[in-house]
């Protein structure tokens, strides 16, 4: 067998399993079909932001010990909190080794803001998003400039700032808008008023015009001491960026993530994946699963569209293979299923009791907790419904939890997916 | 208080009445508009958006027919940039009655409609989806129109000739008397309007039933239920009908980027036509019936689907269903009611709305005794002056793509000229699904009565595309924001509106890759920016349309 672990899905959870396998010395492939999730998200890992009944949730492993009692089929509630914990620290330490510092606030959650100026519940951050400078200023009401850079259409600051005054923590304290002329915007034939962060992330990252930006930024944030940009200051150079940037204006440089692409979510994508080949994982990019056989409970094999006939095999399984956006979960006129393997699905057949009324409504909709159902090990159930004890499910594509409304997506897929390489590290070990 | 004074008020800003507005302004009389939501917000943006060509009623309604008819030769006229010239075809099914097939070519004689029966060979050629095993075609001239341009164009016109409109306005109260009649109304934000006026024109569709109530007068109306389905390509070119007595089901016309699959028919109680929604049972007969028609329509994604009422009325105020009329309805309360100043148009259709309109001037002039004679028939609306050349003004914007040039010239015509600026900001696109740039999107809000995105959807197509409105609905409250016409907040709150109402029309299709952009939207907005966590007043307008 050529493989101890092949990995199907290369986003957030799938990534994590791999390096924790690859990291233990096991031989890991990853095998995934494209963008993953991370390239939409905030960039931030939030790992339990809101509760149940509704209410936002300020000590996210407290919160989920309440929840090992009243929702005992919730993924965290199987994995245990003390384990969700090591599973962060892990996924932290992982990524400062890539070169990205990322920031908690202890055991409680910290807040980020969003494009709408709405404080939402997180618990780690970027440099640029939350540290404790950040924090300090906060609560010294230093003034803050929430910034665009002119022509950009995936932000506007205005929309922000509305919001951020209303909130009592800025209550006193002086917000302004302004915006910032990019030096190149004059200089190519392209329509600059159409790029997008990753465009712009790109020319940032050149380094070339970063006097010059600095100036701007320090006109136009008028003497505050914090000034606020949508997020696209680099994506590889990042983080020297930042700090130039802020040692140049003298302010401390905050980032708000606009329409996608996520390039706060790049950078830890970018991460993930050279952490997993650092450590001599095998990243197959541009395939997709497409089916496998189970029998007996194991899953003998699997094959994918670049390889046709050619059957995969190893020792261990893990599917990390996202939600319906991401092509996980499938679903069609009055049906439900998982497409690669035909896993057991929990989720309703009729179509009207997919969704809520509204789209903002304050129950969320059912179909986001639909997924994969799994024994307490997340093995899945094959057809015959046994449980498939070498094939372990992750991430987004399980049941029973709300990744959105719960604010509790990064969490889930970073601790299932550590939890599952756990357990093989662990089965490796016994048959060794 | 705000106090005007008009010789007429036209109440209802569907194509009726914005033919209505427009007619009696081109005849020199002083008219002002008012609509309870926004230009062709009700059954006239509700529909399937087919140019007739008379040949769905050759068969059982001949007046109706040759009215279609003639006012497809005017269209084709008048509203060139509103109007698509695809031709139509009836095709016969193995299942279908073929005797009806000949009962249809003997009607379009009789109606003057230039049909012809054509190989099935030559309709596959024409129409390559069709369901290969049709047993006979004809050709009809058939076409489509677009709804929100069409009423819109109408405004536009009639305000350019002195005439005033009211959008999200609502009229409270209707004071008939000889010597001047009073409308009340109240705007959205609650300010209180008085119009005193020698003519009210009920043009409120199905919704002149409340209007008539507040002036004391009775008129019964039958709604009946239409609800479509969109899909989301352009899986045909030509207006495809079944030919068999009108049903479920039958009719499949193209219009912009997608292609729409229509109808249903069923009786709703007045009370509930302002809670209508989809059933799931009508997506099924929808979706089943056009897979006859086209059988790549159940592979296809279904976008959204969205429902209409059609303003069937009682003539002589009876309650049984015999005596509704599905036909223009134009009613002098003079002689009805005694109400001197009140007319009310009703019945129709979207085809027929010119014909209406003229008709209810000509009433309207007699009783002013004033106005000269109609000339919608003849003048052209605002963008159709000329004949429309791309390739002409592709050249004279040399610099801005092609594609943007004849998407916007495609929905505003040769108005085109207002739009489109050689200034790299002007041109940047809001919405790439339809092409939407900001130039546009700044024409719509400044001189289209847009108050919303919702309404400058109806403009533009803004958010009508595949993504149903992922990235174009926030860079448009961030317009509304930047142009100055509203504060922040209210523009987060017009987002907000937005998303739910387009989540009305994609809930009822809620499955396969609909329902994987729904997620990735509620991700962004709920997930991403938070929205759902901000707190506004106002709940969310009606979903609807296209």
């Amino acid at each position: 067998m050529a493989y101890d672990c092949i990995i199907i899905g290369g986003g957030l959870s799938g990534l994590t399993c791999g390096i924790k396998c690859a990291e233990d010395g096991l031989r890991t492939a990853v095998i995934s079909s494209g963008m993953n999730s991370l390239h939409f998200s905030s960039g931030s890992i939030d790992v339990f932001g809101y509760r149940q009944g509704g209410g936002k949730v300020y000590r996210p492993f407290d919160y989920m010990k309440e929840t090992a009692k009243s929702n005992p089929a919730h993924p965290y509630s199987r994995i245990g909190s003390r384990m969700v914990r090591e599973s962060l620290e892990f996924f932290n330490d992982q990524i400062s080794l890539a070169g990205i510092s990322l920031h908690d606030n202890g055991d409680e959650n910290h807040f980020r803001i969003t494009g709408l100026g709405v404080m939402k519940p997180t618990y780690f951050s970027q440099d640029s998003v939350f540290n404790d400078k950040f924090k300090k200023a906060v609560e010294e009401r230093a003034s803050i400039a929430v910034l665009n850079f002119d022509g950009y259409r995936d932000y506007y600051a205005e929309l922000t700032v509305s919001q951020l005054r209303k909130n009592p923590i800025f209550k006193r304290t002086g917000i302004i808008t302004g915006k910032v002329t990019l030096p190149f915007y004059t200089r190519t034939e392209k329509n600059l008023h159409e790029f997008r962060s990753i465009d712009l992330a790109r020319v940032f990252d050149t380094e070339k015009y970063l006097p010059r930006i600095a100036e701007e930024i320090k006109r136009a944030a008028r003497g505050a001491r914090v000034v606020s940009l949508p997020a696209f200051i680099g994506i590889d150079n990042f983080a020297q960026i930042h700090k130039r940037l802020e040692d140049l204006t003298g302010c401390l440089i905050y980032e708000i993530p606009s329409l996608p692409p996520s390039i706060l979510g790049l950078r830890l994508d970018n991460a993930l994946r050279s952490r997993f080949a650092a450590l001599g994982g095998e990243y197959s990019g541009g395939d997709r699963v497409n089916g496998g056989e189970i029998m007996d409970g194991e899953l003998d094999h699997i094959h994918t569209e670049n390889y046709g006939d050619t059957r995969h095999r190893s020792r261990f399984y893990v599917m990390s293979t996202g939600s319906f956006f991401s092509a996980g979960l499938r679903s069609g006129f009055n049906m439900l299923d998982e497409p690669v393997l035909g896993l057991r699905f929990s989720g309703s057949n009729r179509r009207s009791d997919w969704y809520s009324a509204k789209f903002f409504d304050r129950k969320g909709h059912p179909f986001l907790k639909y997924g994969v159902e799994t024994n307490k090990y997340f093995n899945p159930f094959g057809s015959d419904g046994k449980a498939v004890k070498n094939l372990f499910c992750t991430g987004a594509m399980l049941s029973g939890y709300d990744p959105i409304r719960e604010g509790s997506g990064g969490g889930v897929a970073i601790s299932t997916g550590y939890f599952a390489a756990k357990r093989i590290i662990g089965e490796m070990k016994k048959n060794k | 208080m705000e106090r005007y004074e008009t010789q007429a008020v036209v109440i209802g800003g569907g194509a009726t009445g914005a033919g209505t507005l427009r007619d009696l302004s081109l005849r020199g009389i002083k008219s002002i508009l008012i609509e309870k939501d926004d230009i062709a917000s009700g059954t006239t943006g509700r529909n399937h958006g087919l140019l007739h060509s008379g040949a769905r009623y050759a068969v059982k309604d001949l007046e109706s027919a040759r009215e279609c008819i003639s006012e497809n030769r005017i269209l084709k006229k008048i509203a060139r940039h509103c109007i698509e010239d695809t031709g139509g075809l009836f095709v016969t099914l193995p299942e279908d009655d073929p005797v009806y097939h000949n009962e249809l070519l003997e009607g379009c004689k009789i109606s003057d409609i230039n049909a012809r029966e054509i190989s099935i060979k030559e309709a596959l050629r024409l129409e390559p989806n069709l369901n290969h095993n049709i047993l006979s075609a004809i050709w009809v001239p058939d076409g489509t129109i677009d709804p929100f341009r069409l009423a819109a164009s109408n405004i536009l016109d009639a305000k350019e000739h002195g005439a005033g409109i009211l959008t999200h306005t609502m009229v409270t109260g209707l004071e008939l008397k000889s010597g001047g009649n009073i409308v009340r109304a109240a705007d959205e934000k609650g300010n209180q309007i008085e119009i005193r006026c020698d003519l009210v024109i009920n043009a409120a569709g199905v919704w002149g039933q409340h209007v008539c109530s507040l002036g004391g007068i009775e008129l019964k109306m039958f709604p009946s239920k239409g609800s479509m389905l969109i899909i989301d390509y352009r899986i045909n070119n030509i207006v495809v009908n079944r030919c068999r007595k009108p049903s479920d089901g039958d009719i499949i016309v193209p219009g912009d980027t997608v292609s729409l699959i229509g109808t249903t028919s069923r009786e709703i109680d007045y009370s509930r036509i302002e809670e209508l929604r989809v059933d799931d049972d009508e997506i099924d007969v929808l979706l089943e019936d056009g897979e006859k028609l086209i059988p790549n329509v159940s592979k296809t994604r279904a976008l959204r689907a969205y429902c209409g009422v059609r303003p069937l009325v009682a003539i002589s105020g009876e309650t049984m269903g015999r005596n509704i009329s599905r036909g223009i309805v134009l009613i002098d309360h003079s002689e009805r009611d005694g109400a001197e100043g009140l007319i009310t148009i009703a019945g129709g259709k979207l085809m027929t709305y010119r014909l209406m309109a003229e008709m209810t001037a000509d009433l309207a002039c007699s009783k002013l005794g004033t106005g000269g004679r109609c000339r919608t028939a003849k003048t052209p609306l605002p963008g159709s002056e000329k004949k429309i050349s791309e390739r002409k003004n592709v050249r004279a914007f040399t610099g801005i793509s092609q594609s943007v040039v004849g998407s916007t010239l495609y929905r505003h015509g040769l108005r085109v000229q207002d739009i489109l600026k050689r200034d790299k900001k002007n041109y940047r696109l809001i919405c790439e699904c339809e092409m939407v740039t900001e130039g546009e999107a700044e024409y719509a809000i400044k001189k289209l009565d847009v108050k919303n995105i919702i309404d400058l959807r109806r403009r533009t197509r803004i958010g009508m595309g595949p993504c149903q409105g992922e990235l174009c609905a926030y860079r448009s409250a961030g317009l509304f924001a930047d142009f100055g016409i509203y504060r922040p907040e209210k523009s987060i709150e017009l987002l907000y509106n937005f998303l739910e109402e387009r989540w009305k029309g994609i809930k009822p299709v809620l499955w396969g890759d609909g329902l994987r952009e729904s997620e990735f939207t509620y991700w962004i907005y709920e997930g991403l920016l938070g929205i759902g966590e901000i707190k506004f007043d106002d709940d969310p307008g009606d979903g609807d349309g296209v």
